[in-house]
């Protein structure tokens, strides 16, 4: 037998093309919409409230039943259970009151669209009106009316701090050093108060659920979900059945980027479903509804106090952030814990003090949203170093530099940050945009600028959170892998695929990583958030390559009387160091090899399995946020924009951006620079148009005719990125997460560049033309 | 709460045959039966529930509708079912009526202009109607059919209020007409708007220079867009630029008596303060742009 | 409601569909043909998923009553592959990176061969303006600008 060509390029590292992307441009992926039902299909709509806070007196449908093709009305009453990711506050439908603009009050089953929709005139609901909460900082307050009065008695894990008899959903606080005592030392202080408004994730594809109910039991629930086996979790044990006979089906998705995990719309269909059995329910949401009902980002109030020494290092800061989190926090709250924990940015301070508050208002429900708090809090954090550096005259740059987190450093929960690449970041994208020089507008109307501010986050996730994946060896040498993480566009099953060829040794080619996920077929994952996929996915599928890459050397081992570790798997063959002897696998992975003689078989087919969930995360004492390990790890980065302002507008221009990330290890580096393209623009979208334009909790913009975001023409034509790799100690070939990093500076970039352009500090998003231009205004810059 | 249909409510779709038959069926089911071109507005608006309509009547395959021609001597001739894009690409229009093609180009997206219509934007009456300033200036004439047959009817007074126009039930626009614009004209249109592309206006003005026997030497014609119920002539900033010799002083002048001449509102779209402002520096610009062409 | 036979030629292949007056060509395409590729968005023309060629021209199918497809020629992004051959602007998608969930890709993919159909040597400034009525959240846009670029650079190479 010849030797295989060992194969010397490994794929990990290499940028090849994404698995999934000729169906893609092609029209045949299928999506949750995409499926075809046939006739027994059913549909759903909902009856939503027009009121931000009231008490349900009646719900009268009985004439809607009688609507030809109209099969079932249910509202709250059918569903007293709770729902929740981390603090259970929610029911599938309002039951005695309604917190929000468009919170469900019943849902409608009938043949047809159509009908359903007709039905939901015919339903009255009599509300006795309450006083809304509109303003998280009143919310907190005695003086608010008390949005739930039932927090005391809400399930919720032991890292989450209610204030039962408040609004305050969760407390969290850190306090390390004495700041009071570090005030006086500081040469230079800056004191600011930040508003960041809510905003919509708008994945292009609308959620859209179909559940359906066997009389045996089986609950089935095909979803754009990023979560189905959180949401099989939470569902099943909502409406009490067991996690084995609710199977959730995810096909691919149409973007997430946060509002797809946990548990939102998809409890209305199977609630319905349970009702009536035998045939499926679909709940697809109007783009309107998408605007109203999805989970927002929350919106933020921060107030900020920052000092440094005479030198320019930082000596202490105070964080007060009140978090606006909707009329449900159920995963909000933990968004609170992750502002809290990360709140001073990725800068070394020695002396902090956070009150990290999660308020419940009659707003639209907070949730995850990428980059989960990190976007909000690094408006204010972004913007306040550099009014620091200003004001003690320093640098910005050198500023940033001085006081960034190194590895080594003790962070504000106690905890040692492992080595991270961000003076090298920032010195990337300083370069690329000759921070520094002045650059001159290109017409006499235009004011120029550059901002840069860096960023850290980590995967906010409960602490133990898991991943497990199996590889399948076919007879034909291909290989299966099977996870529970989903695809979002984010390019996941690709990286799986490489990094399963690289840690088992066969071809990238022999490898499909495919979806729909099955929580029946497919194996656990926690959710796919957190930018935590590459990682903790990437090391159960490691691990279980390597469990096949074990199996299949142990049967070679014995055929060959060798030791396995004398043996290993190159391009698909089997090798011997020793012997020089090669097999190739799909020769013997599922039929297993003949021992000699014919005297029997060895083997036999090989899966692997792996998992991975880290042990190492500690909790936080209550009172000071201190804790040995707070999270994983950190991924950090800097990002800066070059700009121009038209004075007779006020509108912005991007010309150039750039952004550098250290991501441990780049998988797959041409996705990792879509990320940070893509990220970096949905966050500009943010910075320049974004807001849900609340006015007595009532959204005045909840389509796209008045929510804009960017479009082609409004990017820069030039988006540079720069890959930064310092590996992870826990990283499947080093590598950590990038999916919602480039989206952390944008908003703290683009208002220092805005304040370097125009020596005006516009300080909450989002930065549109008029914003802009009135400021100019009133400063004098334009008259 | 502003609650869409998922789709479009049950309705019927009717395509008559001729237009005294169209017309005659929207007098029949006046209040519960619309005409329509493209329907980028009706579709739209008969989804999210602000109009109800139990027929919608396609006007589009009636005659001469879809007909586009150019008359050296008489100008140009547009059927109302001809969408913005085959309007914008007409060399005739590009060299005659380059203010309508560029008012086109700021219509939402390319493929929303396959199917819009100036006329359908005009009928629709949208104070933000971006083709409306540039039909007005170039002196557009309607030719609308109604139950007593053809008649004439200028844009001037043409328009009452948002969606009001002085159409009655049963009155079809076929087509539009213009005049041909003098050779040295210069037309243009600024719009701004939230996206640089794309959106609708936060206000939108078009200019109109014409060399004319004025004391400036010039006709000009300013029509504003979302600042007023109703497409806004710049009346007092026009009469400033055709009493006086036009230097940049002048212009500034006229375009502060057009910011001064109007009322905005505030909507989701931008504030009141903000678009008078707006106003007064695109008019500027604007104005500074056909000066400075037709000058030449 | 009225009720339409109406006969049209989806993809080359000639149909006849039975539909509803209030049904959208999107929902023709989805429901009645089981075209999928074609995707809803927003159902009232401003994302620009739903974008399919209509008698040779981009249009939004959702601002398109069934009905009025009687006789019209209609290609959706299924019928941009010519005998198992991937369209160029298919090929330079893939090849680029443009695309990351896929959704708004069948729009693009008809609004940039529209606009190559139209305009064989488009500049970035025209293809950006193209592409400003299909909304993207994934990308960042500009790898589907570049696609688009190179698209029509192999198409005018394979021209001359
Ligand atoms: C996503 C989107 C973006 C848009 N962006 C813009 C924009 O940027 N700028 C802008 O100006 N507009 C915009 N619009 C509005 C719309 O596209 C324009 O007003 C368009 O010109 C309407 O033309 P249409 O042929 O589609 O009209 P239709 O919808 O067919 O009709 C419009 C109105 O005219 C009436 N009507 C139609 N035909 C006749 C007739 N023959 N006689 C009498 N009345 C008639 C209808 O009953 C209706 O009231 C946008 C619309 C959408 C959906
Ligand atoms: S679905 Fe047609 S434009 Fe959005
Ligand atoms: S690739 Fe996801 S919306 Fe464009």
């Amino acid at each position: 037998m010849a030797i295989a060509q060992a194969s010397t390029s490994s794929v990990v590292g290499k940028s090849v093309k994404r698995i999934d992307v000729q169906e893609k441009v092609t029209g045949a992926a299928q999506y949750t919409d995409d499926i075809a039902f046939g006739n027994a299909l059913h549909h759903c709509r909902v009856k939503r409230s027009p009121h931000p806070h009231a008490l349900i007196k009646k719900i009268n449908y009985d004439k809607a039943l009688l609507i030809p093709g109209v099969k079932l009305v249910v509202t709250g009453e059918d569903f007293p259970e709770y729902v929740g990711l981390y603090l259970q506050d929610r029911n599938i439908f309002a039951r005695d009151r309604v917190r929000f603009v468009g919170e469900g009050v019943a849902a409608v089953v009938a043949s047809t669209e159509e009908i359903a929709e007709k039905a939901l005139d015919a339903i009255d609901v009599e509300y006795e009106l309450l006083q809304p909460v509109l303003d998280p900082e009143f919310g907190a307050s005695k003086e608010a009316p008390i949005i739930h009065p039932d927090l005391e008695k809400y399930e919720h894990p032991n890292f989450i701090f209610p204030v039962n008899g408040t609004n305050m959903a969760n407390h969290f606080k850190i306090r390390k050093g004495d700041t009071e005592a570090a005030w006086p030392q500081c040469a230079a202080i800056v004191e600011h108060t930040f508003r960041i408004p809510q905003v919509q994730h708008v994945p292009i594809e609308p959620h859209v659920a179909i559940a359906k109910a066997e009389e045996n039991g089986q609950v089935t629930l095909w979803a754009s979900t990023q979560s189905p086996f959180a949401q099989r979790a939470l569902l099943a044990k909502s409406l009490h059945i067991p996690e084995s006979d609710f199977r959730v089906i995810a096909p691919l998705i149409g973007g997430g980027f946060g509002c797809k995990a946990g548990v939102t719309m998809e409890a209305i269909p199977v609630a319905a479903a349970l009702k009536l059995k035998g045939v499926p329910i679909k709940l697809l949401l109007t783009r309107e509804e998408e605007f109203y009902t999805n989970f927002v980002r929350q919106g933020l109030v921060i107030k900020l106090k920052v000092g440094c020494d005479k030198d320019g290092n930082l000596l202490a800061m105070e964080n007060t952030m009140y978090w606006d989190g909707g009329a449900y926090t159920e995963y909000g709250v933990n968004v609170t814990r992750a502002g809290g924990y990360s709140s001073t940015g990725p800068y070394d301070i020695p002396n902090m003090r956070t009150d990290s508050i999660c308020v419940y208002t009659n707003h639209p429900v907070g949730g995850a949203y990428r980059g989960f708090g990190m976007a909000e809090l690094h408006t204010g954090v972004g913007q306040i170093m550099d009014m620091l550096a200003d004001k003690i005259g320093m640098d910005r740059t050198e500023f940033h530099l001085r006081n960034c987190v190194r590895g080594g450093d003790v962070l504000a929960t106690g905890m040692v940050i492992h080595e991270v690449g961000l003076p090298e970041c920032i010195d990337k994208v300083a370069r690329a945009l000759k921070l520094g020089e002045k650059e001159a507008p290109s017409a006499p109307n235009k004011l120029r600028g550059k901002g840069i501010a860096l960023a850290w986050k980590a995967p906010a996730m409960p602490p133990n959170a898991g991943s497990s994946a199996l590889v399948k060896m076919n007879a034909d040498g291909t290989v299966n892998v099977s996870v529970g993480g989903q695809e979002l566009g984010q390019g996941t099953f690709t990286a799986m695929a490489q990094i399963a060829a690289e840690s088992l040794g066969v071809p990238y080619e022999a490898v499909k990583v495919l979806g729909p996920i099955d929580t029946r077929y497919s194996p656990y994952e926690w959710q796919t958030v957190a930018s935590r996929l590459t990682w903790s996915m990437g090391n159960a599928v490691r691990n279980a390559a390597l469990d096949a890459k074990k199996k299949i050397l142990d049967i070679v081992a014995e055929a060959w009387n060798e030791k396995p570790e004398d043996l290993d798997i190159k391009d698909g063959y089997v090798i011997s160091y020793k012997t020089e002897e090669s097999i190739e696998i799909k020769d013997f992975v599922v039929y297993g090899l003949p021992k000699a003689d014919d005297q029997g078989w060895l083997g036999g087919p090989i899966v692997g399995a792996g998992s991975f969930m880290p042990t190492y995360v500690t909790g936080l004492d209550a009172e000071t946020g201190q804790g040995e390990r707070a999270v994983v790890h950190y991924t950090t980065g800097a990002q800066g924009l070059d700009i121009e302002i038209d004075k007779d507008t006020g509108r912005i221009t991007v010309l150039y951006a750039a952004s550098a990330f250290d991501v441990g290890k780049a998988i797959n580096p041409d996705m990792v620079r879509q990320q940070m393209e893509g990220g970096f623009v949905q966050g500009l979208s943010s910075a320049m148009f974004e807001e849900c334009q609340l006015v007595g909790g009532e959204m005045r913009n909840p389509s796209f005719v008045d929510y804009r975001i960017a479009t082609a023409i409004d990017v820069p034509e030039k988006i540079d990125t720069f890959i930064v790799e310092t590996a992870q100690d826990d990283g499947p070939f080093g590598a950590r997460g990038i999916g919602e990093h480039p989206l952390v500076p944008v908003i703290a970039a683009l208002a220092n560049a805005i304040y370097d352009a125009t020596g005006v500090r516009i300080t909450n998003p989002p930065f549109s033309a008029e914003k802009i231009y009135m400021a100019l205004l009133e400063a004098g810059v334009v008259n | 709460m502003h609650n869409p249909h998922p789709g479009l409510p049950e309705l019927d779709y009717v395509k008559p045959a001729s237009l005294e038959e169209a017309s005659r069926f929207l007098v029949e089911h006046a209040g519960e039966a619309r005409p329509f071109l493209g329907g980028t507005d009706c579709i739209v608006r008969i989804r999210d529930g602000a109009w109800t309509a139990k027929y919608m009547v396609d006007v589009k395959g009636l005659e001469g509708m879809k007909d586009l021609s150019f008359d050296p001597q008489k100008g140009l001739t547009i059927g109302a079912a001809v969408p913005m894009n085959k309007v914008a690409a007409d060399p005739a229009v590009q060299q005659h009526y380059p203010g309508l093609v560029e008012a086109c180009h700021w219509v939402a997206s390319y493929q929303l202009r396959s199917r819009a219509t100036i006329v359908g934007n005009i009928c629709n009456a949208s104070p933000a109607g971006d083709t409306i300033g540039a039909s007005i200036l170039y002196g557009g004439v309607l030719r609308v059919f109604g139950p007593q047959g053809f008649r004439e009817v200028p844009l001037d007074g043409f328009f009452k209020g948002p969606g009001k126009t002085t159409l009655q039930p049963g009155d079809i626009a076929a087509s539009i007409s213009f005049p041909l614009s003098h050779p040295q004209h210069a037309c243009r249109y600024l719009k701004l708007g939230r996206n640089k592309l794309g959106d609708l206006a936060i206000v939108g003005v078009t200019v109109m220079a014409v060399p004319a026997r004025t004391p400036s030497g010039y006709h000009f014609g300013i029509v504003l867009a979302s600042v007023a119920p109703v497409p806004l002539r710049a009346a007092a900033a026009e009469a400033i630029l055709e009493s006086k010799e036009i230097d940049e002083a002048v212009i500034a002048e006229a375009a502060q008596a057009a910011m001064d001449g109007c009322k905005p509102i505030n909507d989701t779209r931008g504030g009141a303060a903000y678009r008078k402002q707006m106003v007064r520096n695109l008019t500027r610009n604007g104005l500074m742009d056909v000066w400075t062409k037709v000058r030449k | 409601m009225s009720y339409h036979r109406i006969t049209l030629k989806v993809n080359g292949s000639l149909e006849v569909v039975d539909i509803s007056g209030n049904m959208t060509l999107l929902q023709m395409l989805r429901e009645k043909l089981a075209l999928t590729g074609t995707k809803n968005g927003c159902a009232s023309g401003e994302c620009g998923a739903c974008t399919v060629l209509m008698n040779g021209d981009a249009v939004n199918s959702c601002m398109v009553l069934a009905a009025e497809c009687d006789g019209a020629e209609i290609i959706t992004v299924e019928g941009l592959a010519k005998n198992g051959e991937m369209d160029v602007v298919q090929k330079t998608l893939v090849d680029l990176g443009a695309v990351q969930c896929g959704f708004c890709t069948p729009g693009v993919l008809i609004s940039a061969r529209a606009l190559l159909n139209r305009n064989p040597h488009p500049t970035e400034f025209e293809i950006r303006d193209a592409l400003s009525g299909n909304l993207c959240r994934c990308t960042g846009y500009n790898r589907i600008v570049e696609a688009v670029k190179v698209a029509a650079e192999i198409e005018g190479q394979e021209g001359a």
